[in-house]
């Protein structure tokens, strides 16, 4: 399990995205307050691969209410998501 | 023309008999069949005033939108041929996909198409309209007036729709207005549609099974709630309690998403006005059928089995014999006619398995500009047309169809059909692959995923990240290898064929040096 630290999780999700859904390691090709799902980085399974790989990464529980674009829309979205449920864990 | 020739005379029906009722509502917002026809009947007119001429061919290339159906139902009305297209899709296939099917126009939102693609568009000469001119005047509340519609044949060319092929040979299924009304009709009577029916449509319109959703809907006087994307599944299914939804149409990966990762799960607790669900696009797990069922247990489960090149649906299994007929894709539907056929000249026997081919209004017309192509899979012999499926199965005594297999090449994930050379043809753009396969791996989520094996050339230096990077360029997202594996060889058989079955099994060469 991975601990929590805003910035090594930031790389981590960039990494993630970067790697997994744009199939790239340039940095500058992912903004992290970009909205996954008008720049279409991500579609309908994507964003269950994204949960699957924050839940067992982070040992943390992303519940059904939690499934939406406030919570999970950009990096800066889910790192504040990731970030809250492991304080409250 | 009687006055059922078209999917505009089944709009215009609806229109006529409940002008107040609710078509459309996206986003919360609805338009009754009044606006919609209003709106249909100014886009058709800014159509004329483009020039379009009867027969013209129009790419409409949006997603899911109020817009979508507006123009979809105005070319037609127009006397011109619809082609819709992916509005995701890659450019390079977005560009194939309109200079081959020879459209004159497109129709987009330039606000939602990808830079490239809509620049692509714009130097391809095809003349564009932006899909907001009519959409933005807000028609509420005006009375359907008529049309006036060309002369419109019932057997003229009306649709193309593309599925999967590669870029050298798209394959464009022209269906005509006998086809898309027939089939239409049909799936709304084995479905018992009616007029309170309220469908989330959350299948791509451009599809044949989201095509199909739209416009049965529609002919029934139903309202028809569009969805995007199944993106963020409880946003989805808060719109369908909001919503009051009666029916949800679905490939297998959404129905798992939606159990999985919403409240859909709490079964009709939450969904206390859901009547009907169908299912359609891949075979579906007993199980996961079983898991809906459980959470579901008054609301009518339709298997479902089509394919576009016969417009949409062939079969369903009536709900009361899902749990006697497990397995089974059930009955045609009215006006189908099915065979299994052991080998050319001989009908199997029940029981037996053989080639699965289908009769009937709904079959195509044919590829689009790909004569070869459509001669391989329609048989015409002056008195009978029949299609090949590519699937194989067996019907029971009762006349109950089982399939047993498919086309082996061919592709399913999620809702979409890939063809295993439209991915070969792109990673083979590379300059450092000698060779390429790909075939689909079984996948939890999709059904299937997209598995990629290249063989570099002599001292290249290549990653599997590069092959993904430059496919995440060149295709459509779904069509995206998951797994991308460097090999030293293609299995091949004495024959030098390659055997898509084993590529599986393929062992990473990468990392190591290629001298060969």
């Amino acid at each position: 399990m991975l601990t929590f630290n805003a910035d090594s999780l930031r790389l981590t999700v960039r990494q993630y995205i970067l790697a997994n859904h744009l199939f790239t390691d340039d940095p500058s090709a992912l903004n992290d307050d970009e909205s996954f799902q008008e720049s279409r980085i991500v579609d309908s399974m994507g964003m269950i691969q994204i949960i699957q790989f924050l839940e067992s990464s982070y040992d943390i529980k992303i519940h059904d209410h939690e499934m939406v674009p406030e919570e999970l829309d950009s990096v800066n979205r889910i790192v504040r998501l990731v970030a809250r449920k492991q304080r409250a864990a | 023309m009687d006055d059922a020739s078209t999917l505009v005379h089944l709009l215009a029906r609806s229109a006529a008999a409940r002008p107040d009722a609710e078509a459309l509502v996206a986003d919360g917002v609805a338009l009754t069949y009044a606006a919609l026809w209003a709106q249909v009947e100014r886009a058709c007119e800014s159509l004329r005033q483009e020039g379009l001429a009867s027969g013209d061919h129009v790419a409409l290339i949006l997603p899911n939108s109020p817009a979508y159906v507006v123009w979809f139902y105005a070319i037609l009305a127009s006397g011109a041929v619809v082609v819709p297209i992916n509005p995701d899709a890659a450019t390079a296939e977005l560009i194939n996909r309109l200079q081959h099917s020879g459209a004159t126009a497109a129709i987009l939102d330039r606000s939602r198409l990808a830079r490239p693609s809509l620049e692509a568009v714009a130097d391809s000469g095809i003349d564009i309209v932006n899909s907001d001119a009519v959409m933005a005047d807000s028609a509420a509340g005006q009375q359907p007036t008529a049309i006036d519609l060309p002369a419109i044949d019932a057997a003229d060319l009306a649709a193309i729709f593309y599925t999967s092929g590669t870029t050298a040979e798209p394959r464009g299924v022209m269906l005509s207005h006998r086809n898309l009304v027939s089939n239409t009709l049909a799936i709304s009577e084995a479905l018992a549609l009616r007029p309170s029916d309220r469908v989330l449509a959350a299948l791509p319109f451009f599809y044949a099974y989201g095509n199909s959703v739209l416009h049965t809907h529609l002919a029934a006087g139903a309202t028809v709630v569009i969805e995007q994307s199944l993106m963020y599944p409880q946003r989805v299914v808060d719109t369908m309690r909001a919503q009051q939804i009666t029916g949800f149409p679905g490939v297998p990966s959404m129905f798992t998403s939606l159990v999985e990762r919403s409240s859909f799960g709490a079964g009709a607790s939450a969904l206390p006005r859901l009547r009907y669900v169908t299912q359609a696009g891949a075979a579906m797990r007993l199980s996961d059928i079983a898991r809906v069922r459980a959470r579901f247990p008054n609301v009518a489960f339709h298997v479902m089995y089509g394919q576009t090149e016969a417009t949409a649906r062939l079969t369903m299994l009536p709900p009361r014999d899902i749990d006697h007929r497990p397995g089974s894709a059930g009955l045609p539907i009215r006006g189908v006619r099915l065979r299994i056929m052991a080998s050319e000249d001989r009908e199997a026997r029940p029981g037996e398995t053989g080639d699965v081919q289908v009769s009937g209004p709904g079959v195509m017309l044919g590829y689009w500009r790909a004569p070869a192509a459509t001669a391989s899979v329609i048989t015409d012999n002056g008195l009978e047309r029949w299609l090949r499926t590519g699937d194989l199965g067996y019907v029971d005594d009762d006349g109950f169809l089982y399939l047993t297999g498919r086309r082996a090449d061919l592709i399913k994930t999620g809702a979409h059909r890939v063809l295993p050379a439209a991915i070969e043809e792109a990673a083979l753009e590379l300059a450092d692959v000698a060779e390429a396969a790909a075939c689909g791996i079984p996948d939890p989520m999709l059904g299937q995923s997209v598995l990629l094996v290249v063989v570099p050339r002599r001292g290249a230096n290549l990653t599997t990240a590069a092959v993904q990077a430059h496919c995440r360029k060149r295709l459509t997202r779904h069509m995206v290898p998951a797994r991308v594996v460097i090999a030293g060889a293609l299995p091949r058989t004495a024959s030098g064929k390659v055997q898509r079955q084993t590529l599986p099994t393929v062992r990473s060469m990468e990392a190591r040096p290629w001298a060969r």
